[in-house]
């Protein structure tokens, strides 16, 4: 009994396995160029049901719907930057990893080096200080053992 | 003085991280702008879903304000959502259905027509039917175009055509009252 019921499961298993090949291989181009740049365009588009999945590993419904669609698109000779601008015109910047440039997310790339500017300034500062701090103590130690020995 | 100011400096910063932090606990990660506000409703050509025979396409919004419904059978949430826009349909709202089937898979095509008009019949017999009609997105193309990442989601668009409102999620009194009525009441009283 034990026996049968692995032995279905292994059955069961292998052709789920067989399953998820199969999908892999619905979408195959005859150059091989698009084919890696359908690759890499699953990978870079972001599943918009789903928080932090790109399309490729996602198996929600709309990210099916979106790699079908890319597949589409690069089907009909549509280049790298026209799939994402078709992508965003229906689900905004967001569906892409890579955000655009604009006054509000210029902070991401601006805030670390401020902050890498302003710890040097920060830290430069206060070796300054305290190099003539020392520098003033140790003198007035000297002076004292100085005049002790005299 | 000036140790004082240089001490309320990592203060400052602690609590400006406090602040964002605390925002980010409320903020609802789902939310994103959509980007066809202020856009007219894309092109379509696609068929009643009762009677496939009739298609509609894009300009059978012009002249109302009609509130577009995404919704399936399967989705738990659009039966949840159906009782409140009848309500809303009771009190004169014009809502058309935009009707998808998550297993109808454009390549293969599983499921007939016929078992999905049944569907959807049984569910609206059994919660009320708000629709004035439902248009059937066979492939799921218009929602597509018009960004949907599932359903429920309601789309409020104007006497031009055009969309003023994405919603994701269902609608209740709560988001009807901040969310909708007041852009609603705005466009009807034009």
């Amino acid at each position: 009994m034990n026996r049968l019921v692995t032995t279905l499961m292994i059955l069961i298993l292998g052709s789920v396995i067989n399953l998820a090949l199969a999908t892999e291989d619905k979408f195959h181009f005859d150059e091989p160029k698009k084919d890696a740049l359908f690759l890499e365009l699953t990978k870079e588009l972001r599943c918009p049901k789903c928080q932090n999945q790109n399309i490729a590993d996602s198996d929600a419904m709309i990210a099916v719907d979106l790699k079908r669609k890319v597949y589409d698109l690069l089907q009909k000779d549509y280049d790298k930057e026209q799939v994402i601008e078709y992508m965003k015109q229906r689900y905004g910047d967001f569906v892409y990893y890579q955000p655009p440039v604009n006054p509000m997310t210029i902070w991401l790339w601006l805030l670390p080096v401020l902050f890498v500017f302003a710890a040097l300034v920060g830290i430069v500062i206060t070796r300054k200080r305290q190099g003539v701090e020392m520098d003033s103590e140790q003198l007035a130690k000297a002076q004292e053992i100085l005049e002790r020995d005299e | 003085m000036k140790k004082i100011a240089l001490y309320l400096i990592p203060l400052g910063l602690f609590l400006g991280l406090i602040i964002f932090l605390y925002q980010g606990l409320f903020s609802n990660p789902r939310e994103h702008q959509s980007s066809l506000l202020e856009q007219p409703m894309p092109e379509f050509v696609l068929p009643d879903l009762m009677n496939i025979e009739q298609t509609y396409n894009e300009d059978v919004f012009l002249g109302k304000v009609t509130l577009l419904n995404v919704w399936g059978v399967w989705c738990i949430t659009c039966a949840i959502e159906l009782p409140y826009l009848k309500q809303l349909q009771g009190e004169g709202k014009h809502i058309v259905g935009l009707y998808f089937d998550q297993d109808m898979d454009p390549d293969f095509g599983i499921k007939t027509v016929a078992r999905v008009q049944q569907e959807v019949t049984d569910k609206l017999s059994q919660l009320g039917n708000p629709y004035a009609f439902n248009i059937f997105d066979v492939k799921r193309d218009l929602s597509m175009d018009l960004g949907v990442t599932g359903a429920p989601e309601t789309y409020l668009i104007d006497q031009q055509g055009k969309i003023r409102l994405h919603h994701i999620g269902d609608i209740n009194p709560r988001v009807w009252k901040n969310k909708f009525a007041p852009v609603y009441d705005l466009l009807v009283a034009q």
